[in-house]
This record gives structure tokens, C-alpha cells and sequence, in this order.
């Protein structure tokens, strides 16, 4: 599968309501430039993604939050798979693009012969699956946002260098990033805080 | 920790409408979350790592859910990465209390040596990644410490820890 065409797949299917948390580098440079201004947290360091997602999602607890996580992240912090499991948020979607390599690092393989999902169910996360054509993918990717129940979906694609879609990501400032996020969600009516 | 601070502890934390309790669990810091497991008003989450305890704190907190990260100072050390990331990168107020290991009082049962290179290394550690702290070692002003660490926290987006020791802990 085309990175670039899994990740259109899955903003088409995610509305304006749904907050999604990324990782860094590929995920976070073509959901920025496809998500446009809808409620997301772009670029999470290494590792970060998950638990940090799992955060927002107690937090919101009647609105869908979605994790759109890397292979390389994924693996430098597993145990987050194991507190992920453990709270399981109803509301939470992990979605991991797998290319198998460090996608800034040219070959350097990720996961090698490591079976991502089945470490999440290892993990004890009982929906997971890895998902090998655009059919099985979309296929689960409806199911999981349409789920009350945490899931946890691997698909595998391709390196994918081209980043057809444009976008303003690196330059935007962090802090800004983060502000946008903060007041877009200041703005919904389920919002836990102070506005 | 014995019931004291930990009561008064929960108090401020219900004071300050904190209700989301992350923690790596600690010797020194045990008997709190057991009570916070014990009382309705908290949901306590247990996570498997310090990163991931500061990721996911972070998470709820920029979303406007109060929540507290309990760890000790080990755990900071662990933990630096997703601290450093969350604070002077991000700027979320991610609201830390950490048992203040090696300090003087400590006699939990790690060699003294090996707890020495936490209370060497931990302030100048918090320092470095520009993170505000605190020590919190009175009972008599322990509660309302947390509540002035706690708003310096919200109203700065930034993290802050209370180092705990003394006779707050020991």
C-alpha cells in the first residue's frame, strides 16, 4: 500500500469532530497538509504519540481521539502498549503506518522481525490487526472509528519519499502548533477545562 | 509516606479539581496511591514507563483534564526526554510530584551510594531542562504548596515538579 494513499483514506473518513494526535517526520508533514486546520497535535517525538494520545482521550471521553503513529516510534517506546491495553480508552483509535525503516535514515530497518500487532495483543490489546491491502485497510479503518472500543491497527506500506501532498508543517512553530490545537479545542462544547 | 501527607495531599489535589492520577509506582509514594485507588473521585492510571507517564499527563492536561504525574526523582531522570519535549518545547503544564529519593531521611533500602547520585544529579537535571520545582518537606505547609505549584503550573504552561522529602516523606 501507498503511504501517501493510506493517509488520504483516513482523513477522508475522519471528520472535523475527531481530534488525531501524530508522530513525527512522514505522518506529520502529510496530515498537516491534508487535516488542514481541523483539531490535531502534529510531530510527537519518538515514542511520544500513544500515551500522549491516551491522555487526550480520557480527557474527551465521548469523542473519537486517533493515534497516527510511525513503526519507528512505535518501537522506541513499547511499554506505552502495555498502559494503552491496560486503560484502553473506548474512544481511542491507534492507526501505525509501518514502512519497515526509519523513514529519514534511507534502509535502517524498524521492526525487522518483530510483529508489531501481535506485540500489541501480546500487550494485551484485544483488537489488533495488520493490514496488507487498501481493501482490508479501509475495511478495518471503518470499523475501528465506528468502534466503541479501543483498536489497534498496523498497515503496511510503502516507503512512500514523494509527499505529494504540500503543506506548511516545518514551518510552522511548535509553540503555534500547539496554541492552534489548545483553542481549537477550547471551542468544543465538551471541553474538561477553563476556557 | 505515612496517612497524613497522603491525606492531605488527596485534599489538595481535590482542591486544585484534580481528578486524573498517573503514576510508575514508588516505594516512598505507595501508600498515597493506594489511597487515591481507594477513593471514588480519582481515576488512577498506572503506566509502564516514566516517558510515557509524562506523555500521557501531558496528553490530558494540554485537553484540559487536571491531572498529576506521581513518580519519583529517578523517574524524572528517565522521563527527561518526554519532559523536556512537553516543557520548553511544547509548553504544557504537566504537573509533577516526585519523591525526592536520596535526599537526607532515606532510609528505604536502596545503598545510600546509589541513592546519592539521584539527589546529586536531580536538581541541577531539572535545572538544566528548565523545568520549575519545588521541595515540599513540611506537613504544615505541604497542602498549600501543591496548590500554589499547581497554579504556577496551569497559568505558565509549564511543568512544575514538588520534590517531596522530609517530613512529608520520610
Amino acid at each position: 500500500m501507498k503511504h501517501s494513499a493510506c493517509i488520504k483514506l483516513l482523513s477522508d473518513l475522519i471528520d472535523g469532530e475527531t481530534l488525531t494526535i501524530t508522530n513525527l517526520s512522514t505522518n506529520a508533514r502529510m496530515w498537516s497538509a491534508l487535516h488542514g486546520e481541523r483539531p490535531s497535535f502534529y510531530g510527537l517525538n519518538m515514542g511520544l504519540c500513544l500515551p500522549f494520545a491516551v491522555g487526550v482521550a480520557l480527557a474527551f471521553p465521548k469523542r473519537r481521539v486517533v493515534a497516527i503513529d510511525g513503526d519507528g516510534s512505535l518501537i522506541i517506546e513499547t511499554s506505552s502498549l502495555i498502559t494503552a491495553a491496560d486503560v484502553r480508552p473506548a474512544n481511542l483509535t491507534a492507526v501505525v503506518f509501518d514502512n519497515g525503516v526509519y523513514s529519514e535514515m534511507g534502509e535502517t530497518p524498524t521492526a525487522r522481525r518483530t510483529d508489531l500487532a501481535k506485540m500489541a495483543g501480546g500487550a494485551g490489546i484485544a483488537h489488533t490487526a495488520t493490514l496488507r491491502t487498501m481493501e482490508e485497510y479501509e475495511k478495518a479503518l471503518r470499523a475501528a472509528l465506528a468502534a466503541k472500543e479501543f483498536r489497534f491497527l498496523v498497515a503496511k506500506v510503502e516507503r512512500d519519499d514523494t509527499l505529494p501532498f504540500a503543506g506548511n508543517y516545518i514551518k510552522r512553530s511548535e509553540r503555534g502548533m500547539k496554541e492552534s490545537f489548545v483553542d481549537a479545542l477550547k471551542r468544543l462544547p465538551d471541553y474538561p477545562g477553563e476556557r | 509516606m505515612d496517612a497524613e501527607p497522603a491525606r492531605l495531599i488527596i485534599e489538595a489535589l481535590k482542591e486544585e479539581k484534580i481528578d486524573l492520577y498517573v503514576t510508575l509506582p514508588e516505594e516512598p509514594t505507595v501508600s498515597l496511591t493506594q489511597a487515591v485507588q481507594a477513593d471514588p473521585y480519582f481515576q488512577c492510571v498506572t503506566v509502564a514507563s516514566e516517558d510515557g507517564g509524562v506523555a500521557l499527563t501531558a496528553g490530558a492536561a494540554i485537553a484540559g483534564r487536571r491531572a498529576v504525574f506521581v513518580t519519583g526523582i529517578a523517574g524524572l531522570l528517565k522521563g527527561g526526554l518526554a519532559l523536556m519535549h512537553m516543557g520548553p518545547q511544547y509548553g504544557i503544564p504537566v504537573f509533577i510530584l516526585a519523591s525526592y529519593r536520596g535526599d537526607f531521611g532515606d532510609r528505604s533500602g536502596i545503598s545510600g551510594s546509589k541513592l546519592q547520585v539521584f539527589r546529586q544529579v536531580g536538581e541541577p537535571f531539572l535545572q538544566a531542562l528548565r523545568i520549575p520545582y519545588q521541595i515540599a518537606g513540611e506537613r504544615r505547609t505541604l497542602k498549600r504548596t501543591i496548590r500554589d505549584a499547581h497554579f504556577m503550573c496551569r497559568t505558565s504552561d509549564m511543568p512544575a515538579a514538588l520534590l517531596l522529602t522530609g517530613e512529608v516523606l520520610w
